[in-house]
């Protein structure tokens, strides 16, 4: 067994001395790899803050290196029933060790053959892949160790992890079997010796990202308004966009395609802007209209539709990659509809059309509730800007997966930035390190969804909605007692039983389960095993000689049990003799009474001893007020009540705490109180917010993604490489409008780029960087890097609105281009990266149904509300923005046409042609009912064939048919008959027929 | 699809463009335009349209695959490792008695020992003891591999399904056909590349055969095998009002206009794509409806399977399967039947009754008709159950005969595809609790899977969000000693 605090005070010195830094990092339990919440505990970073003063640390001299310092002593057959181990991490530079000839011998023969043969297949930098993060290949990386700490610590056999595990105590290694005694024995000489290791060989340096590099990279320079290239044929632009356009053709000698004719031109910025088609009757009026305004007059027409926020808003929808659906288990259709989530794709609809500046939108999806706050006037209905964060998958309740889901939308959202990459390591390639990572995940581990959601409308404005309000409110009540009820009953049952945690903490081995109980099934009368979990790591952290409280528990459990009775007296009378008080380094004198009546002969009686001196005094002070308690009495009490007893926890966590039947109970009656809220009429619309939490979180990095395993502190604060020198942590709460500001804020170009870069895409049909939601070093540099800072900087210096942009973008000529191919300029760009032509594109989900729906006469228009079933209801007329997006379970419907994974932001949706596709044209009801509709509209109904068929075409396909075509359809509609199901419902007219095949063409469904 | 994904996949099949070509040699045989216009964007003969491409045109994987196609036979629940594929002579000796040691922590409170009810008896040439829950499946006992020493990370199904067919139990990943359809395409352009069929569905429903954030079409196509319609079965499979001559009328309509519309526009692989997929659609229509026809089976073959929706799904899963579809996943119910906290002794005799014969029968008629080479088969659950008997709990529901979750230890069997017959691999300790020998974890079968289909499971990678991600993660060992 081993010695930590001596351990500790030889590198103290050396930190001292040499500027040495330690990273010092505690392990608790030995956790699974994905477990639950670990409920903030702030004592841990006062104890650092405390030892760092103890030890008088000189800064200067450490100032270069991220420094934590925690935990001194240790108590080590404690720490051994625990499988909690101190272990130290850090770069213990050059510790040089004197040659010996004769040690050297001993590492050549006994020790480096082992290693070889028995573990570098897993622990070298040749091993296939290293585990552990443990290499024993050099003499650098053998003392640095790997996740668990360093595998070597000269001279002192009790830390060596090495020892231990071929010892198999605790770790067993290598796995396959233990070695002999002996050769053991020789790995325990070596240690002790001072582990002499001859082998040179140098370690990647620890914080390995090159700020000041990676700061060079494209996308992170400032915007500046790009220099108008000159070209050669001055005439063709009409604006700047043509100008970066021309001068890379002209670059690549290539020219542009002539402007597209009147038909298709409109055709083209009808689907673009409002995703629906121009009428025959609007592509005529257009067609004949000579004024030199009059496109223009049409797209800023159209930018004025209110249709078109339902074009563009879905365009962001997929990125916030909203649902409507909760993907909990067995629940399946209405069942697992989020009653309010409609209220964010609502906003986003509104928000668009209004025009609202873009940073708004980035400050109210992240921070409507703190923007409300301080603002009178906001409008209340802003609030449901929220739902981007809040809309997510739910994990199973997990929340770190929550939280994950949170950062990874946002900075792929905004950022283009692949945050989440660093939540088990730094990022593979950008500067993004696990701290940037945790520092986001303080801002969400802050926030809290409220129980009740706020009202957005005034129940009195909903015909309906106070008879709603009137049914549901004692329902939520009667939630909100049930919980506060099992709430003070579970804290107060654990109070009550603290003896029955300290046994089992001092008695029994963690069991891994501990930390993952979020979906576990608890009986009645059962420990909570995460209080238990929450003991372990309270007891471990507070077991120090200057503890006022468990300095003794920390001595006299590091006793062995055999010895205990023996030397417990010794210790006690120790202890004894320390100064009372309540400050660092004396001893409560409520602990000393106690300690001095003990007898002490096994371990779970220095358990006992703590147990009822704790119970006896809560129950003692009950019903006192806190003026009332003397300073020992306090600082005993706090052990027990205060946010940072191991039996704290929220209120909006008690589910985790409840027993199976009382669990099951309380999300039953969440679940009606949606299905109510779903299936009712008048309900008053509410937005899906977050709010600060009542504590916030001070994260720190969670080692290799794993809650069980704390690494160091982090503030809440912005991604390093996108701040400058002085980033400041973020101030307000959990600092979500912090993070905000941070992004839309000047000094950070990647905001502006990416969201020109999508406007672009979904303009052009492609993007100017190809990878829309990565930005990072791995991504193409844009085709046209001018061009893009152009289109971000205009974006800016319209104040953020994209109706300027999209203005600018479809006036321009390059947007005008024809699409058709000129295989000698296909010859020189085969993808068109360069714009020689316009790219011809096929409509998506919502455009192909919404058009179908339209021509067919059956749109219906209505705007904003609940989700409706589009997918399972060949009948509803509704634009497909309103259909229900069941994350769980989309349908085959939006499978099979691209729709863009609700699972996770998606900036750019697949395209894939698959005969599913062609089953929808043909066979589905819908298909067929638009077919039925459209042959029976009265305007279609001409006397002649002919005449009918002209006007099918120009429904269909806004122009008229030519001779061959009408022929061709003349020969089907009279040689068909109607089908086979004469007499029956689903019998097709020829027309009909007809109808289908003509809502099934390329020419519909591809915009040139 | 973007072009980067496209070319990914192409990649990630390793389709140089000597396969490429090899591959384009083959269209003409059979694969029709559709394959054709994908290959040729591929290797950008034609525009880089990336509408086009084909996802489930047939690829390679990275080496020769000794598994071409997988059946995965889902004993959703947690079928009990100790009374099946598992015998513990020492948990008999200690039945209703404290276990001495071993004990472990499961979703909920455990008790004494209960020793299995069920008889066990060595079989085959390589005498590897099966209950008799499997009796029938057990004749085949020299073809399967067993593996006694699985474990998983949690006791609860939801987690423990999705990392079974996902690689991970709560962030939304690819399912196992996902990966294996987008690695290798489908052998048949008329069929889906994967199909899940369940009577009713389990729990975690489409998560477990989701694609994730591969594109929607390797998403595992759900069949309701509770239903008997075969034009039930598929989404759009039939036209509710034109016969099959009529439509064909429509569609010539159809591809002459198309046809008069590409014109001016021949260089769009897209436009020729979509004509092309009409065609495949019409095709599917029979092809779709026959594949899942069983009727078509002659008796003999009817009556080896034996009644009931197992069977049934079972001999679907064989004629899919010998049709080219690349994975078929068949679960045994809705919700998860094999899950008997209570009287396991009458449960899990019933359920075995369901399918064992079927199982058997799959075996056999993949044998006879020279399949089972090549096809890889899986049986199992998502995790086993735990030797003691789970206490009865107030609302919770066990009589205190039946078992809880065990995710410690447990037993799945394969066969086929190239693994090693009449073979027991690992041990669970003396109780059957805890995997303890040659454990091998769900990500280490998965990674052996993949290697059985010719994939190295490291380098069957799709950039998501910044990440190349793969089926098992950053885990997963190939598991050598399973292969023949």
């Amino acid at each position: 067994m081993f010695d930590t605090a001596r351990t500790f005070q030889g590198k103290g010195r050396l930190e001292t001395n040499v500027g040495v830094f330690l990273l010092v990092v505690v392990r608790s339990s030995k956790g699974p790899r994905n477990s639950s919440l670990v409920v903030a505990d702030e004592s841990l970073v006062l104890v650092c803050a405390r030892l760092s003063n103890n030890r008088r640390r000189d800064r200067s001299s450490v100032e270069d290196f991220t420094l934590i310092l925690l935990s001194s002593r240790l108590s080590a057959p404690l720490l051994a029933l625990m499988w909690a181990t101190c272990w130290v991490v850090g770069y213990l530079a050059s510790s040089a060790v004197a040659a010996d000839p004769a040690v050297d011998d001993l590492f050549e023969k006994k020790i480096r053959p082992v290693l070889v043969k028995e573990c570098y297949g897993c622990h070298s930098t040749d091993a296939k892949k290293v585990r552990g993060g443990l290499r024993l290949d050099t003499r650098e990386a053998i003392r640095i160790g790997g996740d668990r700490g360093p595998a070597v610590v000269p001279g002192d056999v009790g830390a060596s992890l090495l020892i231990k595990a071929l010892r198999y105590d605790e770790l067993e290694m290598p796995p396959t079997g233990q070695l002999s005694p002996l050769v053991i024995a020789d790995f325990e000489a070596w240690v002790k010796n001072g582990a002499p290791d001859p082998r040179d060989g140098t370690e990647p340096a620890t914080g390995g990202i090159d700020f000041e590099a990676a700061g060079e990279h494209w996308a992170y320079q400032p915007i500046e308004e790009s220099p108008l290239p000159s070209v050669q044929d001055v005439d063709w632009s009409v604006n700047r966009v043509d100008r970066y356009i021309l001068a890379a053709l002209e670059a690549a000698e290539l020219s542009p395609s002539p402007s597209a004719d009147r038909r298709t031109l409109i055709r083209r910025v009808y689907f673009d802007l409002i995703g629906l088609p121009p009428t025959f009757e609007e592509v005529q009026a257009f067609v004949r209209d000579t004024v030199p305004t009059a496109y223009e007059s049409v797209v800023d027409r159209l930018l004025q539709s209110p249709h078109y926020g339902e074009r563009w808003g879905r365009h962001w929808l997929d990125v916030a990659r909203y649902a409507d659906t909760k993907d909990l288990v067995l629940l399946y259709g209405k069942d697992a509809i989020r009653p309010f989530a409609y209220t964010y794709r609502d906003y986003i609809i509104r928000s668009f059309n209004e025009d609202t500046p873009f940073d708004r939108l980035v400050h109210e999806q992240l921070a409507a509730d703190q923007l409300a706050a301080q603002d009178p006037h906001f409008e209340r209905w802003r609030l449901a800007a929220m739902g981007f964060l809040t809309l997510g998958r739910m994990f199973d309740n997990n929340p770190h997966d929550i939280y994950d889901d949170r950062i990874d939308v946002v900075s792929r959202g905004f950022l283009g930035l692949t945050v989440s990459c660093a939540r088990c390591h730094d990022h593979k390639y950008d500067a993004i390190p696990t701290d940037d990572y945790y520092s986001l995940y303080g801002v969400f581990a802050s926030s809290v969804k409220p129980f009740e959601l706020p009202l957005i409308a005034d129940p009195d404005e909903v015909a309906g909605g106070a008879e709603f309000e009137a049914k549901a409110q004692p329902l939520r009540d009667e939630l909100v007692a049930y919980v506060e009820k099992h709430h003070t009953e579970i804290v107060e049952t654990a109070r009550s039983r603290v003896t029955d945690y300290l046994v089992k903490v001092a008695t029994e081995k963690p069991d891994p389960l501990d930390e993952a109980v979020f979906f576990m099934s608890l009986s009645p009368g059962q420990l909570k095993p995460k209080m238990v979990a929450r003991w372990r790591r309270y007891l471990q952290r507070r077991s120090q000689s200057d503890d006022p409280v468990f300095g003794p528990w920390g001595e006299l459990m590091a006793l062995p049990e055999s010895d205990l009775e023996r030397r417990a007296p010794e210790v006690i009378a120790h202890w004894q003799s320390i100064e009372t008080g309540t400050q660092i380094g004396q001893l409560n004198p409520l602990v000393k009474d106690a300690l001095a009546s003990a007898t002490i002969a096994k371990g779970t009686d220095i358990a006992q001893l703590y147990g009822s001196l704790l119970k006896k005094l809560y129950e003692g002070t009950k019903g006192k007020e806190e003026a009332e308690l003397d300073g020992a009495q306090a600082q005993l009490l706090a052990v027990l009540t205060s946010q940072h007893s191991p039996f704290f926890f929220p209120k909006s966590l008690t589910y985790l705490y409840l027993t199976r039947v009382f669990r099951d109970k309380y999300h039953k009656q969440l679940l009606e109180l949606d299905k109510l809220a779903v299936n009712s009429e008048g309900v008053p619309p509410r937005a899906m917010v977050l709010n600060d939490a009542a504590e916030v979180y001070n994260p720190r990095v969670f080692i290799r993604g794993d809650p069980a395993r704390l690494g160091a502190p982090v503030d809440r604060q912005f991604l390093r490489v996108l701040s400058s020198a002085e980033r400041q942590p973020f101030r307000g709460g959990s600092g979500r409008l912090d993070l905000a500001r941070a992004i839309t804020s000047s000094g950070n170009a990647l905001t502006a780029r990416v969201l020109a870069n999508r406007i672009w895409m979904h303009h052009l049909g492609e993007p100017l960087v190809t990878t829309p939601s990565d930005f990072g070093v791995r991504s193409d540099p844009p085709s046209h890097p001018e061009l893009l800072d152009y289109l971000a900087w205009k974006l800016i210096a319209s104040k953020w609105s994209l109706k300027s942009l999209h203005r600018e973008i479809v006036l321009s000529r390059t947007y005008q281009q024809e699409s058709f191919d000129r295989p000698a300029a296909r010859e020189r760009d085969r993808g068109n990266r360069l714009l020689w032509r316009a790219h011809r594109r096929r409509l998506d989900l919502e455009s192909m149904r919404d058009s179908l729906l339209a021509i067919s006469g059956r749109l219906d228009r209505t705007q904003y509300g609940r989700p409706v079933d589009i997918a399972g209801d060949p009948e509803n007329r509704r634009r497909t923005i309103y259909g229900i997006v069941d994350r769980q379970n989309l349908p085959g419907l939006f499978r099979a046409f691209d729709f863009a994974n609700p699972d996770q932001s998606v900036a750019r949706r697949p395209e894939t042609t698959v005969p599913q596709q062609a089953l929808f044209a043909l066979n589905s009801e819908f298909m067929v009912t638009q077919a039925r509709s459209l042959a029976a509209l009265e305007e279609l109904s001409a006397d002649s064939v002919d005449e009918r068929i002209a006007a099918f075409y120009r429904r269909v396909l806004t122009r008229d048919p030519d001779h061959e075509e009408v022929a061709a359809a003349r020969s089907f509609v009279t040689q068909v008959s109607t089908s086979a199901g004469e007499g029956s419902e689903t019998v097709l007219t020829a027309w009909e027929q007809f109808a289908q095949v003509l809502l099934a063409t390329n020419e519909l469904m591809f915009v040139d | 699809m973007t072009k980067t994904e496209s070319d990914q996949w192409a990649e990630a099949a390793g389709l140089d463009r000597g396969s490429r070509r090899e591959m384009l040699a083959r269209m003409g045989t059979g694969l029709g335009m559709l394959g054709l216009a994908g290959v040729l964007s591929d290797i950008g003969l034609l525009a880089a349209d990336t509408a086009a491409t084909n996802p489930l045109s047939p690829r390679r994987p990275h080496f020769a695959p000794k598994a071409e196609r997988v059946i995965h036979i889902y004993l959703n629940g947690g079928p009990s490792q100790v009374d099946t594929f598992d015998p513990k002579p020492m948990l008999t000796k200690y039945g209703g008695k404290k276990l001495p040691e071993g004990h472990l922590s499961t979703e909920r409170p455990t008790g004494a020992a209960l020793a299995s009810p069920f008889r066990f008896r060595r079989r085959g040439a390589s005498g590897i003891e099966v209950s008799e829950i499997f009796e029938k499946t057990a004749a085949h006992i020299d073809d399967m591999c067993v593996v006694r020493s699985m474990y998983a990370n949690t006791p609860n199904h939801e987690q423990s399904m999705r990392l079974m067919n996902c690689g991970d139990e709560r962030l939304p990943r690819p399912s196992f056909g996902s990966w294996l359809t987008y690695g290798l395409g489908s052998e048949n352009q008329n069929l889906p590349g994967f199909i899940a069929m369940c009577p009713g569905l389990p729990v975690a429903d489409v998560s477990n055969w989701r694609s994730a954030f591969l594109p929607g079409i390797y998403q595992g196509t759900y069949i309701n095998t509770k239903r008997t319609k075969v034009d039930e079965l598929i989404e759009n499979i039939e036209n509710p009002s034109l016969s099959h001559p009529e439509q064909r009328r429509q569609l010539d309509l159809l591809a002459h206009l198309n046809r008069r519309h590409q014109k001016r526009r021949v260089d769009d692989a897209a436009l020729e794509a979509r004509i092309a997929s009409f065609e495949l659609a019409y095709r599917m229509q029979m092809a779709a409806t026959d594949a899942f026809d069983v009727e078509q089976e002659p008796k003999s073959i009817r009556d080896l399977y034996g009644p009931g929706v197992q069977a049934r799904q079972l001999l679907m899963a064989r004629r899919l399967i010998e049709r080219g579809v690349r994975f078929v996943q068949l679960y045994h119910g809705d919700v998860q039947p094999w899950d008997s906290h209570s009287n396991i002794e009458e449960n899990h005799r019933k359920l075995g009754q369901a399918c064992d014969q079927g199982i058997a029968a799959l075996l056999t008629d993949l044998k006879q008709r020279g399949l089972l080479d090549d096809t890889l088969v899986l049986c199992g659950g998502e995790f086993g159950r735990t030797p003691a008997q789970e206490l009865g709990q107030p609302g919770v529901g066990s009589d205190g005969r039946g078992r809880d979750h065990n995710h410690w230890g447990f037993s799945v069997w394969l066969a086929g595809g190239g693994v090693k017959g009449g073979y027991v691999h690992g041990a669970t300790d003396d109780f059957g609790y805890r995997a303890v020998e040659k454990t091998v974890h769900v990500h280490d079968l998965h990674a052996t899977m993949l290697h059985l289909l010719g994939f190295d499971h490291e380098g069957l990678t799709y950039r998501h969000a910044g990440r190349d991600f793969r089926f098992t993660d950053v885990y997963g060992e190939v598991v050598h000693d399973l292969i023949a």
